[in-house]
């Protein structure tokens, strides 16, 4: 059973909107794949031509090597977990589970069969005479997951399927949708906005933005090697320092950060990274650390502005001397006991790094991420 | 995407065909055709069979003429626009203060027994509801008795002669399209408006003419619209509470079909009441600043 | 303040003479069924008596025109229930430029006034050789009955998610397996109301029913003629009869609906 999924240069244009720009793209059979990108960015538009809602304006689908040009909905090796779920309120949960199977014409007895293992499976033995409107939030979540494996896909689509459940659930939820696809080994393709879900659970994760691929990685490689600035803004958080190359040095670069001084930083993406060009340092923030005034290495003095306790972590803000900039420094417990002293607003502070640790990209006109709120922000239109 | 594509990407083609089917039947066979049929008869003269066809057989606006010709017609052609202009603001009137208190001054419980209430007369009959107003208004019916024994006349008075009973009978049958629609639109009302105008200060005049009316103009307008049109078009009403000497123009246009046997010129003054009533429709839309979505709510 | 109270009062008052006024002359008609006098009234009442409710049940042309009601309201219902759904239907999928305009032509026979509908279709089926009778009556009452129909549908039909369709199909549903399945259980409170609304509102139909009913007669045209002639307390006991069936279907008809809103609210 082939579950992969191609995509070949397809694109989808709502009348003048281009909503997918010529995107190729191979996900594996039984990967676990997400999307990840803030709302607009055609994720969804994807999934839905992959689940034959939409037809693309140009290129095509394949599915288990198949080009699904003409195959409607209701005949693609496909199934969908919709983000309000679709269950549907007038059925049981065994009429729900079992509909795939009645409109295929599967008699009653291997119906109720199939119903009963996949209850079993999503731990909801004995809720099949149950009415819809009787079941938990995540009750219902399980029932839609049983319900669309009973047709026995080939591939799974996963519309935001956690989004309406609270935290708790949400993660203890994570974990079970990992397990239920180790266990059946069908091709998941999840689509998020919440870069957690999409970092916890996935094989591969394809970040998004206006339209475009930014980036398809693991997720360690998505946060250690971000490929592009949205991708650096958009997974984890990152500080940001505008500089211009001064000097290659093999993996890594040596910077001229303006009124900040030299710095080095470790190049992020290969080409494009000649002397003299524009690049952007990215700075995770738990990799900024307080260090002495005199200590050497990369350090930049600062003035602690704000520090917010965060439980297990505190957060401190801290405003360059050199440039102005407003840094965020995230300290564990054990280093924030430590500089106690320092970490009072208005005391200096010495913020150091390890080259190593940072990413230099060259600075994009694409869209960014606003670091005080979160919001993408659309820089140029040219994308769309 | 045509509208065949829309309806079929989401029915598929056998229950797409069968749905424009029956919108074709409906809107062409149904309700576009019988009327353009009206018109056309409406301009053509009374021939006899076998002149059809013949060199008398071509458009005319004569069967119009008529009406301007015919001195009684014509009088009874305003009397029904201006009573039921009036029986529209009489209805208007006596609603307006029962909307008002089933929307906003009535508890929930209250409210809901109120609506049943007025739900059952509505559900009978136009011709019951108006029968039972010929008892009432008879001759020596009992609010001629009523009248008699608190010594306010001293001999029965003929309701059933004249225009007023007729319009009474109108104001009862059609109260409800009235009622409901002003109802709907006041509920809708925020309470916190109200009480923010009279925190303000604003008497209750003043308050509803500022905040309850205006907000309530969609209501009203559906409301007018329909009465006028119910009023104008009765015929049950006029043919039991009047007499021959209060008639309805329906009533003229009925003789001209089923006694005088010229179609043509009762097409001629049936198209000449749905004119007025499109014309009044068009008077309170435009009056009234709303559109036709609002109405059929 | 007390000027707020004393309208308050008013209102109240005024609330209560009002139901009066509705319900007076029902009640007053509902009595002389009752009065052992040859006319229609209360007064004088010459005693109490049941013989009108006899005199009515041997009444050959009142029976026939009560079937030729049952008749019509069935072929209405017949005709103007899917009609109604399939406008609601097409109402709710297409968008198009032309829909205002058709939206406008689907809503006029409400706006129309009922002799008018009556005496279009008459015309127009008179080219066909086909002439007052059940059948025009049908067509006529349907005419309008059916936009009483899709506005009933229409309402429901808005609550509907479409996503469920979406599920259906995505499971493998044919498109008419999605609609039998989801969207037809899901309208069918509002069919089944719709039927009982295009029932009566047929039986008890006069205006266009007059023009189009030719040589036969229904109930509420049998009422009306013998209001104008002939007229005994007979018709009292038709109208009592038909008043309190009406008001027990509307009350039926009222609780189903009240347990439907009561059971949607705890649904949600």
């Amino acid at each position: 059973m082939d579950g992969s999924v191609r995509l070949e240069e397809v694109v989808m244009r709502f009348g003048d909107f281009t909503a997918i720009d010529k995107t190729s793209l191979t996900i594996g059979s039984g990967e676990f794949f997400s999307f990840l990108g803030p709302s607009g960015c055609g994720k969804t538009t994807l999934l839905n031509m992959v689940s034959g809602f939409l037809t693309p304006s140009e290129g095509q689908v394949l599915i288990g090597g198949e080009p699904m040009a003409g195959v409607p909905v209701n005949r693609r090796p496909t199934a969908m977990i919709f983000q309000n779920l679709a269950l549907f309120p007038l059925m049981t949960v065994f009429d729900n589970i079992e509909f795939g199977l009645e409109v295929r014409g599967v008699d009653r007895r291997t119906r109720r069969a199939t119903a009963e293992r996949l209850l079993a499976l999503v731990a909801l033995e004995g809720s099949g005479p149950k009415r819809i409107d009787e079941l938990s939030g995540g009750q219902k979540q399980r029932v839609a997951i049983a319900r669309a494996l009973a047709v026995e896909p080939r591939v799974l689509l996963l519309d935001e399927p956690l989004s309406a459940l609270d935290l708790k659930l949400r993660q203890h939820m994570r974990s079970e949708l990992k397990a239920i696809q180790r266990k059946t080994g069908i091709t998941f393709i999840y689509i998020t906005h919440d870069q957690g879900e999409a970092l916890t659970m996935s094989d591969r994760v394809a970040v998004m933005s206006a339209g475009r691929l930014q980036q398809v990685a693991d997720p360690v490689t998505l946060y250690r090697q971000p490929a592009t600035g949205f991708v650096a803004a958009f997974v984890g958080e990152n500080n940001r320092i505008e500089a211009r190359v001064i000097e290659r040095l093999g993996e890594r670069v040596r910077l001229d950060a303006g009124a900040l001084g030299e710095l080095e930083g470790r190049v992020g993406e290969e080409a494009g990274l000649g002397v003299g060009v524009e690049v952007a340092l990215y700075l995770r923030p738990e990799q900024l650390r307080p260090v002495a005034a005199d200590a050497g290495g990369m350090t930049l003095p600062a003035r602690v502005e704000s520090v917010s306790f965060e439980g297990a972590w505190l957060m401190v803000a801290a405003r360059l001397e050199g440039s102005g900039e407003v840094l965020r420094m995230q300290l564990g417990s054990e280093v924030s006991r430590r500089f106690a002293d320092a970490l009072a607003p208005g005391e200096a502070i010495t913020l150091g790094f390890d080259p190593a640790e940072t990413v230099v990209l060259p600075r994009d006109d694409g869209p960014r991420v606003d670091a005080e709120t979160g919001e993408v922000v659309e820089a140029s239109d040219e994308h769309r | 995407m045509s509208i065949a594509r829309q309806l079929a990407a989401r029915f598929g083609g056998p229950l797409t065909a069968a749905i424009l089917a029956l919108l074709g039947i409906w809107l062409i066979l149904m309700v576009t055709l019988p009327q353009l049929q009206m018109i056309d008869y409406s301009l053509r003269p009374n021939l006899l069979p076998d002149q059809r066809g013949g060199p008398e057989d071509g458009w005319t606006l004569a069967n119009y003429a008529t009406l301007f010709a015919n001195d009684i017609h014509r009088a009874i052609f305003l009397k029904t626009l201006w009573s039921s202009v009036l029986v529209t603001l009489l209805t208007l009137g006596v609603s307006y203060p029962l909307a008002w208190y089933l929307a906003k001054v009535a508890t929930p419980r209250q409210a809901a027994l109120c609506l049943l209430l007025l739900i059952i007369p509505f559900w009978i009959n136009e011709i019951l509801r108006t029968y039972s107003w010929f008892i009432l208004l008879a001759f020596r019916g009992p609010l001629n008795e009523l009248l008699m024994m608190l010594g306010l006349i001293d001999r029965p008075i003929r309701f059933l002669s004249g225009d007023a009973g007729v319009m009474v009978g109108m104001v009862y049958a059609y109260i409800l399209f009235m009622v409901f629609p002003v109802y709907n639109a006041i509920e809708s009302l925020d309470d916190n408006q109200v009480r923010a105008a009279r925190d303000l200060g604003a008497g209750t005049l003043r308050t509803h003419r500022r905040i309850v009316i205006p907000h309530a103009k969609p209501g009203i307008a559906t409301g007018c619209i329909m009465t006028f049109m119910l009023a104008a078009g009765s015929y049950a009403v006029p043919a039991l509470l009047g007499s021959p000497g209060s008639r309805w123009f329906t009533q003229i246009i009925y003789n001209w079909f089923f006694e005088g046997g010229n179609w043509n010129q009762g097409a001629a003054y049936a198209f000449l009441l749905l004119v007025l009533c499109i014309g009044f429709m068009s008077l309170v839309m435009k009056v009234f600043k709303v559109g036709l979505g609002d109405i059929a709510k | 303040m007390s000027s707020q109270r004393l309208l308050g009062w008013g209102l109240r008052f005024y609330v209560v003479v009002f139901f009066g006024y509705l319900f007076l002359p029902l009640a007053i008609m509902a009595a002389a069924t009752f009065n052992d006098s040859r006319f229609p009234t209360v007064t004088p009442w010459d005693g109490t008596t049941l013989r009108w409710f006899g005199e009515l049940a041997e009444d050959g042309a009142m029976w026939q025109a009560l079937a030729n009601s049952a008749l019509v309201a069935v072929g209405v219902l017949l005709l103007a229930v899917p009609i109604g759904i399939a406008t609601a239907l097409f109402l709710n999928t297409v968008s198009s430029r032309a829909k205002p305009f058709l939206y406008a032509l689907i809503l006029s026979p409400l706006l129309t006034p009922g002799v008018i509908i009556g005496i279009s279709t008459l015309i127009f089926w008179r080219q066909w050789g086909v002439g007052g009778g059940i059948f025009l009556t049908v067509v006529g009452q349907a005419t309008f009955i059916a936009a009483y129909v899709m506005l009933m549908v229409t309402a429901r039909l808005q609550r509907f998610d479409r996503t469920l369709e979406r599920a259906a199909l995505d499971l493998g549903a044919t498109p008419w397996q999605a609609f039998r399945r989801i969207l037809l259980p899901f309208l069918k409170p509002a069919i089944l109301s719709a039927g009982v609304i295009a029932f009566l509102q047929s039986f008890e139909n006069y205006n266009t029913t007059l023009f189009v009913v030719g040589y036969d007669t229904t109930l509420t045209v049998y009422i009306a003629s013998k209001v104008r002639t002939g007229l005994t307390p007979a018709v009292n006991a038709l109208g009592l009869i038909l008043i309190l069936v009406t008001v027990l279907l509307a009350a039926a008809y009222e609780f189903k609906r009240r347990r439907e809103a009561a059971r949607l609210v705890k649904g949600v």
